[in-house]
């Protein structure tokens, strides 16, 4: 009898929340209603093959988006899967472990996102969420923001936040055990009574502008802040250090960004300038700058030719010795005031330079769509990019990247 | 301490000099705002891309506008 009564409660209140649900959704398309004169609906798929090879590592990631409105953009859904192939020959990336020896392996990524939009009047909002999957790795990821634009639509400010909430493995090839890892200090016990966790977290807010200053003139900036707490060593990568068979690094992270990016269309050439320019610094020390330059030239009417160069430099993280000679105590955390608890073989983490440059042709096939049976071709494009990675860190002197991408509206 | 409220006045003055132009472009000058190459959009999902591989290969963050993770593999 009892057992009934709060079933029938627990009925009323999903009913009460049911038709809450109704009347909110009935709500958002009254508001949806009451905002006229939005620009016509564009969906569009988007097939691409993203391809990255460096010494040790081959990375193919082929992947599939799509956006569409429904009916416009006061109303926009959109999704994707990714797939990142990755096979690599290299001990720091944990082949040994994996494979029983040192083989080549090949590990599988799957990678899912979807969102949903919203622009009504000068207010942007959306929100989203994505799901990544391997072996040793869950990527969690919720984020939302909302945008105004100010100034006849010429300027608009966005606000994004984010949560990641990921869960790290160790796997056992020899032993064929996966293991939850909790950072090199908390050793293979991962002992959950001392505080121990494989939950990686992060907080991302992200603040954007945009402005259309001059009829050819673009200004885009962002200021980006970060916060991690949990795992952030490589479970793998300690067999590189004598002294401490295992990576140790800070459970916190905070980081910050400044990044700015105008772009200049000069009417005559056909051509789009793109200087950028980033900052960021970490409490770990990691102060990074980049400088790069985009150069969009109109060569036909349906075919741009993109130049693209980029400079990066960063400094050491406070607790990075590039001989690995660490004096290593496990009994201790690794932080700023007790660095004898850190241990890292993290290429990312030495202080080093990078050079790309790249190219990107991109054909719009509107051309195309203008012959008979074609016009389905209309607003689509084929785009191909290839850049080439010259650095002076432990990853290699060079790494490529690229990608192939066919796009189409409907 | 010092540098952090250096950074917070000259980027609250810069945010106040950009928000406060009274230049306005009007709907009729904005054909070159839309050309593709003038459009952040157009390059979203390269620019994922990028940042999945430099979050794996770099210790800097940021400039993509986006959050990153979920890559496992740094």
């Amino acid at each position: 009898m009892r057992l009934r009564l709060v079933r029938s409660r627990l009925r009323r209140r999903g009913g009460a929340r049911t038709t809450r649900f109704g009347w909110g959704l009935l709500l958002w398309f009254v508001v949806l209603g009451l905002h006229g004169g939005i620009a016509h609906a564009e969906n569009r798929l988007t097939v691409r093959g993203n391809y990255y090879r460096e010494a040790s590592t081959r990375v193919l990631a082929p992947e599939l988006r799509f956006t569409v409105d429904a009916p416009d953009e006061r109303f926009m859904l959109g999704g994707g899967y990714l797939l990142d192939v990755v096979s690599s020959a290299s001990i720091a990336t944990g082949t040994a472990d994996a494979t029983g020896g040192d083989n080549v392996f090949t590990e599988l990524r799957h990678e899912t996102s979807g969102f949903v939009a919203s622009r009504l009047g000068p207010w942007q909002l959306n929100a989203g969420t994505r799901y990544s999957t391997e072996t040793d790795y869950i990527g969690r990821n919720v984020h939302a923001g909302f945008g105004r634009d100010f100034l006849q639509r010429t300027l608009n400010l966005h606000l994004t936040y984010a949560y990641n909430f990921d869960r790290v493995y160790r796997i056992f090839g020899g032993e064929g055990r996966r293991l939850p890892w909790c950072g090199g200090n908390y050793g293979r016990s991962c002992d959950r009574r001392d505080g121990g966790t494989n939950l990686l977290q992060t907080h991302y807010v992200g603040l954007s502008y945009a402005h259309a200053v001059h009829p050819t003139v673009l200004l885009l900036a962002s200021l980006e802040y970060a916060w991690s707490g949990g795992p952030q060593d490589n479970p793998y990568r300690g067999m590189l250090i004598p002294a401490a068979e295992q990576e140790s690094h800070p459970l916190r992270r905070h980081r910050f960004a400044l990044w700015v990016g105008p772009r200049w269309h000069i009417r005559k050439a056909r051509v789009t300038l793109e200087p950028r320019y980033r900052f960021s610094t970490d409490s770990w020390d990691v102060h990074a700058h980049v400088v790069e330059a985009h150069v969009h030239w109109r060569v036909h009417n349906h075919v741009v030719l993109r130049f693209r160069y980029r400079f990066y430099t960063q400094t050491k993280a406070f607790f990075f010795d590039e001989g690995y000679n660490y004096d290593y105590d496990e009994r201790e955390f690794c932080t700023k005031s007790t660095p004898t608890g850190c241990a890292s073989a993290d290429p990312k983490l030495a202080a080093f330079v990078s050079h790309t440059p790249g190219f990107q042709l991109t054909y719009e096939l509107d051309g195309l769509a203008k012959r008979t049976r074609m016009a389905w071709l209309e607003r689509g494009w084929i785009e191909a990019t290839y850049n080439f990675v010259y650095q002076t860190n432990r990853f290699g002197p060079a790494r490529a990247l690229g990608s192939l991408a066919f796009s189409l509206a409907f | 301490m010092r540098i952090a409220r250096r950074w917070s006045v000259g980027l609250g003055t810069a945010l106040i000099l950009a928000t406060s132009s009274c230049v306005a472009v009007k709907p009729s000058q904005r054909q070159y705002l839309a050309l593709p190459e003038m459009d952040p959009a157009t390059n979203a999902d390269e620019e994922r891309w990028q940042s999945h591989v430099e979050s794996a290969r770099e210790g800097g963050f940021g400039g993509h506008g986006a959050a990153g993770g979920g890559c496992g593999c740094g």
